[in-house]
């Protein structure tokens, strides 16, 4: 599996022009809308190659393949994921969890020397109906560092990194896109 | 403590006798707050229970937090090199001691009024302490009335009175301990890469029974199967009733196993590889166990069982069961490392076990909503019930072919409930003896 940590993350933010500010939030926009309503084919198409998606049980710090994750995909296993969650007989999302979530505070925290890779960071909350099972409302805050580069003139996701604000505490089922 | 009111009660208030029996058991227990209340007594407090590994603190000074029913505990590293398990609770007037969840002190001192203890619970210092009467002896920490490891798995009995570890765990019990620790070539594995919760509303005794259950995996795993068709479920627990060779054993003492180890077809099958892959691993376990017996290890693999109450040994995940309340369990998991061997073949391990349990993995989610649906559906059966024969819950399966093994234990189809029985019949076992008035010996506290 991947030995990628996060990209490196200045703490200042980096100004880019409005068109790219918008830009980038119009990529993020659509990236949580397509996960909150489990469009897996869609969402799918927005990752690059080598994507990494990470959801640690901590700070997202040091080197992910130390300790355990909620979440640790390479792309294999985040194609994996998906699969699974096609198949119709994933339980754990049938139905799938009616969601919402809500972006916030979105910066820009590093631009590539190539001008083509971004990273950026939001905060966000996701309010989750467990459909599937107790039918209460699960709610998900943390904040989420994307790496974004540009493949063929579109933005594309290369890592996804989750920190759930409750990460070090037990989480309920989590086998949606978050 | 619960542990002292509830001696002076009737005992037996529910009458567990009726609500299980050999071959059904009534979904009540899986709700009802005074079976839960009867649960953390009979079972955590006056029975062993696991706690944890050695390998968890590795030095003099680390500490970790636990539960023991809903007792908080510290599984600590003494100077002396010795592994406590002491209250995370001050002896003076009960401030939680510790809030992370691990950490490394050198003593640990009350926030409240900075009483001091040494990681053995010793009270070592007190503030103006010519105004105290009592000894500072008599002012430790709450202790468990034993506690033992066995391979460095660490069980401790509150309440002192439940026998030498070894008769708890019996030679079922060890012989599982033993599989997955001889595996690594030093005899030694390795916990300490982290623990990840997940929180399921159900009751904490379905684990026991789903993890442990081989009837299940074709329909609640069937989306696993699909995305990851090459897995060994296939030749160990998939194709039908008896297309497999794996078998369902109860070792006694509710110590059960899904026993995978007649259906491997090659070495190094439970680890999804071949040895040519992992030399490294393979040579180290021939220098230390020989060539035969590291050949047979590599084979069978670890083991997939129950040790009762509350520890899964998940072949190379091991996994504790936490009640929370009634409706509530965390289920616990971390990836076993072995000692001895390169960090690649470990890091496979982890990774593996990410794959496997906790929240957003492949297989557990799945047992999960599973079981949430349980409770829910379970929510009305009430005990008054069970004699006009509602909400009752069928474990019957296979026992008819149930068969004696040559180490008393019984053994039937994969498929078959024999786990769930084995788990039921000490259950039912425990909690009708257990409640009953106690006939004296050490009782669970700080003056040990
Ligand atoms: S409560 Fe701990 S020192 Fe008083
Ligand atoms: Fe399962």
């Amino acid at each position: 599996m991947t030995g990628r940590a996060d990209a490196p993350v200045e703490t200042t933010r980096i100004p880019v022009s409005a068109d790219e500010q918008r830009e980038i939030e119009t990529f993020l926009f659509l990236e949580a809308r397509l996960a909150d309503e489990s469009r897996y084919d869609e969402w799918e198409a927005l990752v690059t190659d080598d994507m990494h998606y990470w959801v640690p049980a901590g700070p997202a710090e040091g080197d992910p393949t130390a300790t355990l994750s909620y979440i640790n995909d390479n792309r294999a296993r985040l194609a994996t994921r998906i699969r699974q969650l096609q198949t119709g007989s994933r339980h754990a999302q049938t139905p799938a969890s009616v969601m919402r979530r809500l972006l916030a505070n979105i910066e820009v925290l590093a631009v590539g020397d190539d001008g083509a890779t971004y990273v950026t960071t939001a905060n966000f909350v996701l309010y989750e109906l467990a459909a599937q099972s107790t039918q209460e409302l699960r709610v998900w805050p943390g904040r989420v560092r994307h790496t974004l580069r540009r493949v063929d003139g579109q933005l594309r996701m290369a890592a996804k990194v989750v920190e759930l604000v409750t990460a070090t505490r037990p989480q309920p089922n989590l086998a949606f896109i978050l | 403590m619960a542990g002292t009111e509830s001696r002076d009660r009737p005992p037996a208030a529910v009458d567990y006798r009726s609500l299980v029996s050999d071959d059904r058991v009534h979904g009540s227990l899986y709700h009802d707050p005074a079976v839960f209340d009867d649960e953390m007594e009979a079972i955590f407090t006056r029975g062993w229970a696991f706690v944890g590994h050695e390998s968890e603190v590795p030095n003099p000074g680390d500490w970790v937090s636990r539960r023991l029913g809903r007792e908080p505990v510290l599984l600590t590293r003494h100077r002396s090199g010795a592994v406590h398990v002491v209250a995370n609770r001050c002896s003076h007037r009960g401030t939680a001691l510790c809030w992370a969840a691990k950490g490394t002190a050198n003593r640990f001192q009350c926030n409240y009024h900075a009483w001091t203890f040494d990681l053995d619970g010793t009270l070592v210092a007190v503030p103006y302490p010519a105004g105290f009467d009592r000894s500072k002896d008599e002012l430790g920490l709450d202790r468990p009335g034993q506690v033992e490891s066995y391979r460095g798995f660490v069980f401790a009995n509150l309440d002192g009175s439940a026998g030498p570890l070894a008769t708890h765990l019996g030679e079922g019990g060890t012989g599982l301990i033993d599989r997955l620790c001889d595996l690594s070539p030093t005899g030694r594995i390795d916990v300490s890469r982290g623990w990840i919760g997940h929180k399921v509303s159900s009751n904490w005794k379905m684990w026991p029974e789903s993890d442990n259950d081989g009837y299940h995996l074709n329909w609640v795993h069937a989306s696993m199967v699909d995305a990851t068709p090459d897995t060994y479920y296939n030749e160990t627990v998939l194709g039908g009733e008896t297309g497999n060779q794996s078998r369902a054993v109860d070792w006694g003492d509710g110590h059960v196993e899904l026993d995978f180890r007649p259906s491997y077809q090659r070495a190094l099958a439970w680890l999804g590889t071949t040895a040519d892959r992992v030399p490294g691993y393979c040579q180290a376990l021939e220098q230390a166990r020989g060539p035969e017996r590291a050949h047979r290890l590599l084979w069978d693999g670890p083991p997939h069982a129950l040790v009762f109450p509350n520890l899964f040994l998940g072949e190379m995940n091991l996994a504790i069961i936490e009640p929370v309340s009634p409706t509530e369990m965390v289920h616990w998991h971390t990836a076993v490392q072995l000692e001895g061997v390169d960090d690649a073949f470990n890091a496979r391990l982890r990774r593996q076990s990410e794959a496997a349990m906790g929240p957003a993995a492949f297989i557990v989610p799945d047992d999960a909503v599973t079981a949430e649906r349980i409770q829910g559906a379970l929510a009305g059966a009430r005990p008054g019930w069970a004699a006009s024969g509602r909400g009752w819950l069928d474990v019957s399966r296979g026992a008819r072919r149930e068969q004696a093994g040559p180490r008393g234990e019984r053994a039937a189809l994969v498929s078959d409930e024999t786990t769930n029985r084995g788990f039921w019949r000490q259950y039912r076992r425990v909690m009708a003896s257990r409640l009953a008035p106690p006939t004296g010996g050490p009782t669970y506290g700080g003056a040990a």
